[in-house]
This record gives structure tokens, C-alpha cells and sequence, in this order.
């Protein structure tokens, strides 16, 4: 197997006496979806905040394509091609999808002194993105606001890709989505995974997991609980991991396994 | 949960080349061109005009010095407007325009008059300190993560307090002449205090197109005899406004402040800058208006500008921005300025008890407010 | 939305088409503008309107009444462009501060609009501008009465409660004052704002702080209203010396009962009324009084107060 795209070597995070993460390790290679579950309060946030550069680990190194890095800025791991696209955080509703889509890195039109936004550039880009993760705009001035949850998600995915992401860390993308959204940005995943991109998906419902992951790791009180291929584990053995223990096993059995 | 989502969820689904058709269909070329953030005050501007040429058409209104009359007061109005709608857009307020006016004014004619260093230089020092005072404001805001309201409200009592404070303590009145003797032949003066296309405004007097005076040492000069730079200002402040915010990198980045100053981080847009930079923008601004009028006027005063701040944001607001911010218009904001001053102006041409000027404003805000938002529904979706 | 849109332009209109209807009914004989430099708040100008309207149904005139909403001079310099563009039969203006708007009024003579200065500024400003004349009370001259009215009564120190401090005319009243004591204006004249409350506790803390302070002088109703509470709230009415300029209903009530010893009253009727009676026979048949009309200052005390009383706040 080749080397990983990045790799989190036994990551330890003190917030002062607080220990977020004890010991976490996950290496995402190039073309895969890897899953990252837990419940809420596993340390999920805190672990992909790490790798996107925002905390700094207290111990532990990260690996980007073999050779050791230190993210200092959030800056500093978009610019080695580590992207986040956070839940709720993507878009700006009252913004247009191209200028959502350039922003801070507007394409730039010499006429004359003056540097303007090269709009003809930006728009044309912007319908072609979107079209290749299945969008239709009906046009590239549309408001993000009008978009639904899943086309938002779409935007802000296909924005990192043209961006050049080498890694796609998604913040519970379909948390807020209904289902046939949900299926929308599944199929997104999907294409992005086939260009080549890592894909971290960052999850608590094991069944989106299910559909779309490479690897499943599984995180609980900030420590990892093992990672695991696609057709190793059942969704029921994941649901009990993130538990962490017996209670939810009781539960579910009463509940008839709809959880 | 998952059938709810299904019901509220939009319509996306289903093959992706009827799902495009569906959508070209709803909207109308019409509303298309018509549904933009400027539509409120175009509407605004169009009626007050068709509403003050029915009622006051013979007052001298639409003569030569009418026009100039309501047009000076509306690009006094636009100037801080300008300022006022980048900022807002950029999410924050600025509250201390009116007292900035005041001081800025006061400083201009403490170092000119009072001590004596040429025009020139004690407009750059006024411009530089107002800027600094901007500067400050932003700095506040972002660095305390308070809402500028609040901090902009401190500094509207204290600009005020110093204005007075320092008029009095130098110079023993809150009132300081004598400016127009300091700015005489001073070549910055006449960037805010001059006009131009005097020679035409002469030969169209001279042609009996517009009316000349018959008394007194200006007897046979045309009565408007030329553009005033306030004016010049004013649509050049616009022009650069508009293309700021729609056609530069800056501009987007403006929206992006103030349209969700964390997405606008997470992208990578410098946030802290951007906010700063509108402050001082702002506070620029009302240096320029107060500039303009203590040239013209020839004397500052302590108490000039008295809310004006609220005049420049309601200029902003009838312009289509949401006070949230996020959305706006320089446009628009110009052409709230221009209703703001031709009712203000027109009223008195038409006769009207001018304490019914409020009540007007109050009207025409509420509509225009109205209207807004209906538009920004029908542009942004939200419902 | 829409109906809701659709119900206030109606009512714009409506309004519009009311207030058209009065304009053009009024336009008969002439129209003369009185701009003057009184916010909104400023309740002493309501005289000043009732005397302008009198004056105007006397001699058969259109008169309109204008001001700044906040008192700003700068745009009141505005005001009296606009009032020159609307070509009226004569411009009736305060002159309080010469620097802003000597310009416009310069202009407004030069189109060949008769122009009078009424209460504020100098009659020598009023000449210097280019006006017909001036209708007032020279401010220093009834401060400089004031004070030595006050020194005969035995009063060597005072406090003078200033509430158009941005207004330098009505400053040398305080100056004038402090002459006729023959003592150093200083720090006896406070900024006392328009807010009624504020000068209220103003006063309350200056005299809590200064309580050697014989006398106290208000500008005028905004600023005596307050400051009769005050002494009343303090204890001190009717044994602080207290004198104010201008009459109205309170400061009538005031001299009544022993709170206030006198009011200068500069007549404000008679500035806004003989300007338009000036005005309409010098259009009408060419002629002009020689001089400037002095319509103040009057001593007003509590012996003579019968039509004063009558008409306090209306008239006088």
C-alpha cells in the first residue's frame, strides 16, 4: 500500500487539565473515504480541527505524505491542500454562488489600474463545478440562500476540490439534511473520492457511514477504538463501539435496532 | 425525522435535465432585471420626483439654483452615506459620523486659523487623526467583541465632549472663523471648497439660459455659477464605492464580513482588516463632509454634524442594506441620499409646515424598508 | 405585502394632494420666508410663528416659517439658499452666524430679494450683509443693562446658564452681564444642553458646588424652566437673585411668585410681525423706516404683568 495522504501518529490535545484527545491515530490514503464516528463529546471536533491546523497538538506528529509537518495556522494546512467544510459554517446565504465560490481567491481582471474581479472567468468555472458534482445552477448569481442544505454542502465541496484539496475533512455533512439531500451529497462523495481526494467524513449516524466509507475509525472518550476496512465490521458493531459499552445494546434491543 | 426532512426539503431531486427546465421557468426575465437591491430606492426616487414636480413645479424647485439647492444637500447626505454602506455591508455600524463631522472640523480650523499652519497641512492633519479615530473604532470593536454600536456610541460622546472641550479651551468660543481668509489661494482648499465648469455656468448666464443677479457687487454673474466640489466628491465617492464593492476582490470580501464573518474566516479572508478598513473609511468620509463645509462655510463649529449619523444610515437603509449586514447597495445608498435631500429641500419649496418633514421620512423609510425586504426575500429565498 | 405597499403610497398621495391644495389656496400677495436658527425644540419660537401668522393675516401675505430640525447652522445656510431659489417677495432671517451664512444672504440681495435680520446678530452684520435693516435687541447692550440692574440690587457674582452655547450672539448676553457686575466672566457661564433634566441637574451641581453664588441668569425659557425647578427642588427660590432673558408661561409664573426678580423681554412678536409689515409696504409702495427697530430690551417684574400674563407663550 502506497503512503497515506496525512497521517495522525498517536495525537494527544490538553485543553489545561481537560484531556480532549488521549492517543488518536488515522492516516486517510489518496481515493478513499474514511469515516470518523463517535458520539457527541468523542473529540471528533477537536480532532479534525487539529488536522485542519486550528489546535495544535500537545503530543504526537502528523505525517503529510510521509515526511513529518507542523500545521502553525489554519492557513498554513489549507495551503498544503488539507480543506474543511464545516457543518453549518460553509456558505454565506446572502451571497451569490460564484462570489461564495472565489471567495478569497477571487480571479483577478487587469483593465487599465484597476483590479477587478474577473467575473466571466469566475462564473464560467463556477456552472462547470457544479455541473461535474451534478448540479445545475440556474445561474452563477443565484443566492446560496436559495440553494437547499445539500446543493450548500455540494457548493462548498466542489469549491475545495477546484481549490486543489488533497484532503477533504467533512464536518457532519448530512447531520441537517433529509434524505434524499443526504443521498445528494453521499453521490458528491462519492465523484470526489473517484478524482483522487482523501476524504474525511465526520459522522455519528453509522448508516451514512455505511454507505460511502473506505475505513471506519472509531473514537470514544478521545481515544481511538480501532480502525476497520469496509466489510470487516456490521453497522451494529460500529453503533456499539461509538456507545462505548453495553447500555446502548439494551437499548436498541428495545427499541427493535432503528437507531 | 426522515419523513419531515422529505416534506420540507426542496424539490432537487428526480432526473437532473427536468429538474433544470422546472427552474428556468419560474423566473421571469422582468422580475429577473427588475429584483435588485437598488429597486426600493430607484421606485423611492422616482415617486418623490413625480410627487414634488406635481406639487411644487412653479416654486423655483426645478430652476437652475433649486436644482443645485437639493442637489448639494443630497451629496452631503451621499458622502456619508457612502461610507455608512460599506461599513454596514461589512457588518458594523458606525454611530460617531456626526460627531467625527464636528471634530474633524474643529481640528481644520484649530490648525489653520488658530495656529497658523497652512490650509493644506491642516486638512491632511484633520484627515489623518479622523482616520486614526476610525481606525480605533474598528480596532475596539474587533479586539473587545463588542457590538459597534455600542463602541461607536461611546466615541459619539466623546468625539463631541473633546470638540467642544478643545474649541473652548483654545480659542474661548465653540465657533472658530475666519477660515475662508486661511484657505484664500491654498491649493488643497479648493479640492473640497471650489467649483468647476464656471465658464460655462458664465456663458449660460450671459445667454439668459439661467437667470443672473441684478443687485449688489455680484450683479451680472450667473445665480449658479458653477459645480461645487461637494458635489464632485459625492458622485466620485459613489462611482468608487460601486465599483469597490461589486468588481474587486475588497468588495467580495466586504460582503463576506458581514455576510458570516466565521465562513468568511474559514475561507481565508482577512476579516479583522477588512472591518478596520471600513471604519476608517468611514470616518474618512465625514472628514470629507466636514472638510467641504468648513470651506464653504468659511468657520467650524462645535456642534456641526448633530445626527448626521442617523441621516446616513437611513440614506443606507431606504438604499436596500440590511442592517445586518451582509447586503446592500452603493447605488442604492446614493439614491437614498438623494430622496433624503430632495424631500428634506423639496417640503420647504412645496410649503409644507416643516415639522412635517419627520412624518414624511418616517413614511417614506417605512416603505422603502418594506419593500426591501420583500426584494431580498425574492432574491435570497428566505422565507 | 403588495396591498400593504399599495395602502401607504395612497396614503402619500393622499397627504400630498391635501397639502398641494393649501399651497395653492394661500398664493395670494406676497410671500415672505422666515428662516430662523431654532431646532425643533426651541419652544421660545412659538412667538416668533404666532407673530409671523398675525402679521400675515393683517397685511394679506403668504408667510412660511422655516428652521433647522437640530439647529445646525450649516444647514440652516442651506434653509435660506432654498428660500432665495423659491424666488419669494422678501427673506426675513436670524443672522447667528455671520460666517455661515453671510454667502447666502449675500446671494439672496444680489437676486433681488429684500432680506431683514431679526434677534440674532448686529445690526452692523445686518448693514454689512446687505440686509434692509435690523429688527431686534442688541444681545451685549441688554446683557450689560441686565448687569447693572443686578449691581445696583447688590450682587457681585452670578451663574449663567447658556443653552445654545454653538450660538455665540446669545453668549455675549452672559458677557455683556459679567461686565455690568464688573467681574470676569470665567467659569460662570456652563453649557448647560437642551435637555430640560439635564439642565436641571446641571444647575443643581453648580450651585451645590459654588454656593457662594449670588445670582443666576438664564437665556431663556429652555434654560429658566429647568432652572426654576431646580432652585425650587435645592430650596433656594426666592432667596438666589434670579434673572432671566425672554418671557414665557413658566418664567411669567415665576416673576409671580417671587422665584425670578425680572425677564428681559426683547418682544420676539414685534420681530416677526413688523419685518412682514416692513416688508409688504416697502414692496408695496416703496416705503422704508430710516433706521433699525430696537424691539428689546424691556424689564419685565412682578408690577407689571397683566397682558403679559394674558398672553405668555403666545404673543409675549
Amino acid at each position: 500500500m502506497s503512503t497515506p495522504l496525512i497521517e495522525l501518529v498517536d495525537i494527544e490535545k490538553h485543553f489545561g487539565s481537560v484531556i480532549a484527545l488521549n492517543g488518536v491515530s488515522v492516516s486517510v490514503n489518496a481515493g478513499e473515504c474514511h469515516c470518523l464516528l463517535g458520539d457527541n463529546g468523542a473529540g471528533k471536533s477537536t480532532f479534525i480541527k487539529t488536522m485542519a491546523g486550528v489546535h495544535q497538538p500537545t503530543r504526537g506528529k502528523i505525517m503529510l505524505d510521509g515526511k513529518q509537518v507542523v500545521f502553525s495556522t489554519a492557513r498554513h494546512a489549507i495551503d498544503a491542500g488539507i480543506a474543511t467544510v464545516y457543518q453549518d459554517l460553509a456558505m454565506i446565504p446572502l451571497m451569490s454562488v460564484t462570489r461564495n465560490f472565489w471567495m478569497g481567491r477571487e480571479p483577478i481582471r487587469k483593465v487599465g489600474p484597476l483590479r477587478l474581479i474577473d467575473f466571466e472567468h469566475a462564473n464560467q468555472v463556477t456552472m462547470d463545478e457544479m455541473a461535474r458534482m451534478g448540479i445545475r445552477l440556474r445561474e452563477p448569481g443565484q443566492a446560496v440562500g436559495t440553494l437547499s442544505g445539500g446543493e450548500r454542502q455540494t457548493v462548498a465541496i466542489a469549491r475545495s476540490v477546484y481549490f486543489g484539496a488533497k484532503v477533504l475533512i467533512l464536518d457532519e455533512p448530512t447531520s441537517a439534511l433529509g434524505v434524499r439531500q443526504t443521498s445528494n451529497v453521499l453521490a458528491t462523495i462519492d465523484k470526489v473520492r473517484k478524482k483522487g481526494i482523501g476524504v474525511v467524513f465526520i459522522s455519528h449516524n453509522v448508516r451514512h457511514a455505511m454507505a460511502v466509507g473506505d475505513r471506519f475509525t472509531v473514537l470514544n472518550r478521545g481515544q481511538t477504538l480501532g480502525t476497520a476496512k469496509r466489510g470487516e465490521i456490521k453497522p451494529e458493531e460500529l453503533q456499539e463501539l461509538m456507545a462505548g459499552g453495553q447500555e446502548l445494546a439494551t437499548l436498541e434491543g428495545s427499541l427493535g435496532g432503528t437507531v | 425525522m426522515s419523513q419531515a426532512d422529505t416534506q420540507t426539503g426542496s424539490p432537487n431531486g428526480g432526473p437532473p435535465e427536468e429538474d433544470v427546465d422546472e427552474r428556468i421557468r419560474e423566473v421571469s426575465s422582468l422580475r429577473k432585471a427588475l429584483v435588485r437591491p437598488e429597486l426600493g430606492s430607484i421606485c423611492g426616487a422616482v415617486l418623490v420626483f413625480v410627487f414634488f414636480f406635481l406639487i411644487a413645479r412653479d416654486s423655483g424647485m426645478f430652476s437652475p439654483e433649486g436644482i443645485l439647492n437639493w442637489s448639494v444637500v443630497s451629496a452631503q447626505f451621499a458622502i456619508i452615506a457612502v461610507g455608512a454602506c460599506l461599513l454596514m455591508i461589512a457588518g458594523e455600524f458606525d454611530l460617531s459620523v456626526g460627531s467625527m463631522i464636528g471634530f474633524s472640523g474643529i481640528i481644520i480650523a484649530l490648525f489653520s486659523v488658530t495656529l497658523g499652519y497652512p490650509m493644506w497641512l491642516a486638512i491632511i492633519i484633520a484627515f489623518v487623526v479622523a482616520m486614526g479615530i476610525g481606525w480605533l473604532n474598528g480596532y475596539l470593536v474587533i479586539r473587545t467583541g463588542l457590538p459597534s454600536f455600542i463602541v461607536t456610541l461611546a466615541f459619539l460622546y466623546i468625539l463631541r465632549g473633546l470638540t467642544i472641550f478643545i474649541a473652548i479651551k483654545t480659542t474661548n468660543k465653540t465657533i472658530i472663523g475666519g477660515v475662508r481668509d486661511a484657505a484664500e489661494g491654498d491649493w488643497l482648499a479648493a479640492v473640497f471648497g471650489g467649483k468647476i465648469f464656471k465658464g460655462l455656468f458664465v456663458w449660460l448666464g450671459d445667454q439668459g439660459i439661467i437667470s443672473t443677479f441684478v443687485a449688489g457687487n455680484r450683479a451680472g454673474e450667473p445665480v449658479v455659477d458653477g459645480i461645487p466640489m461637494l458635489i464632485v466628491w459625492a458622485i466620485g465617492l459613489v462611482i468608487f464605492g460601486h465599483i469597490l464593492l461589486t468588481r474587486t476582490r475588497f468588495g467580495n470580501w466586504i460582503f463576506a464580513a458581514g455576510g458570516d464573518a466565521q465562513a468568511a474566516r474559514y475561507t481565508g479572508v482577512p476579516v479583522n482588516r477588512v472591518k478596520i478598513l471600513m471604519f476608517m473609511f468611514t470616518a474618512f468620509c465625514a472628514t470629507v463632509f466636514a472638510t467641504c463645509q468648513v470651506i464653504e462655510f468659511g468657520s467650524a463649529a462645535a456642534d456641526r454634524g448633530l445626527l448626521k449619523e442617523f441621516e446616513a444610515i437611513i440614506s443606507v437603509v431606504i438604499g436596500g442594506a440590511l442592517l445586518t449586514g451582509g447586503y446592500g447597495s452603493v447605488v442604492g445608498a446614493a439614491l437614498g441620499a438623494l430622496i433624503f435631500g430632495v424631500v428634506q429641500q423639496g417640503l420647504f419649496f412645496a410649503g409644507v409646515e416643516s415639522s412635517l418633514f419627520r412624518v414624511f421620512l418616517g413614511v417614506i423609510l417605512l416603505l422603502a424598508v418594506i419593500l426591501n425586504t420583500y426584494i431580498r426575500r425574492t432574491i435570497t429565498g428566505e422565507r | 405585502m403588495r396591498r400593504l405597499i399599495g395602502c401607504l403610497l395612497a396614503g402619500v398621495f393622499a397627504v400630498g394632494s391635501v397639502v398641494g391644495l393649501t399651497v395653492s389656496a394661500q398664493a395670494e400677495g406676497e410671500r415672505f420666508v422666515l428662516v430662523s436658527h431654532a431646532p425643533d425644540s426651541d419652544s421660545w419660537w412659538n412667538t416668533i410663528k404666532n407673530g409671523l401668522t398675525l402679521a400675515g393675516e393683517h397685511v394679506g401675505a403668504t408667510v412660511e416659517y422655516r428652521n433647522p430640525p437640530t439647529g445646525d447652522i450649516a444647514d440652516m445656510a442651506r434653509i435660506i439658499e432654498q428660500a432665495a431659489a423659491s424666488n419669494p417677495d422678501g427673506i426675513i432671517t436670524t443672522l447667528a452666524d455671520a460666517d455661515v451664512l453671510r454667502g447666502p444672504i449675500e446671494n439672496a440681495v444680489a437676486k433681488g430679494i429684500p432680506v431683514i435680520i431679526i434677534n440674532s446678530g448686529t445690526p452692523e452684520q445686518a448693514a454689512d450683509v446687505g440686509a434692509l435693516m435690523y429688527v431686534g435687541q442688541p444681545e451685549y447692550d441688554a446683557g450689560l443693562a441686565a448687569g447693572q440692574r443686578a449691581k445696583r440690587d447688590g450682587i457681585g457674582s452670578f451663574l449663567c446658564v447658556n443653552h445654545v452655547v454653538s450660538n455665540p450672539v446669545v453668549g455675549e448676553r452672559c458677557r455683556g452681564f459679567a461686565d455690568g457686575l464688573g467681574v470676569e466672566l470665567g467659569s460662570s457661564m456652563i453649557d448647560s444642553g437642551q435637555d430640560p433634566s439635564e439642565i436641571k441637574n446641571k444647575v443643581k451641581a453648580y450651585l451645590a458646588a459654588n454656593p457662594t453664588t449670588e445670582a443666576v441668569l438664564t437665556l431663556g425659557p429652555t434654560s429658566a424652566d429647568p432652572t426654576i425647578e431646580a432652585l425650587k427642588e435645592n430650596g433656594m427660590a426666592g432667596s438666589l437673585y434670579f434673572g432671566t432673558f425672554d418671557l414665557g408661561t413658566e418664567i411669567v409664573k415665576g416673576i409671580k411668585d417671587g422665584t425670578i426678580q425680572w425677564g428681559i423681554d426683547q418682544q420676539p412678536f414685534l420681530q416677526a410681525y413688523l419685518p412682514v409689515v416692513v416688508l409688504a409696504n416697502y414692496k408695496r409702495y416703496g416705503v422704508l423706516p430710516g433706521n433699525n427697530i430696537n424691539s428689546g430690551p424691556g424689564f419685565v417684574t412682578k408690577d407689571a404683568l397683566g397682558k403679559v400674563e394674558e398672553f405668555a407663550g403666545e404673543y409675549r
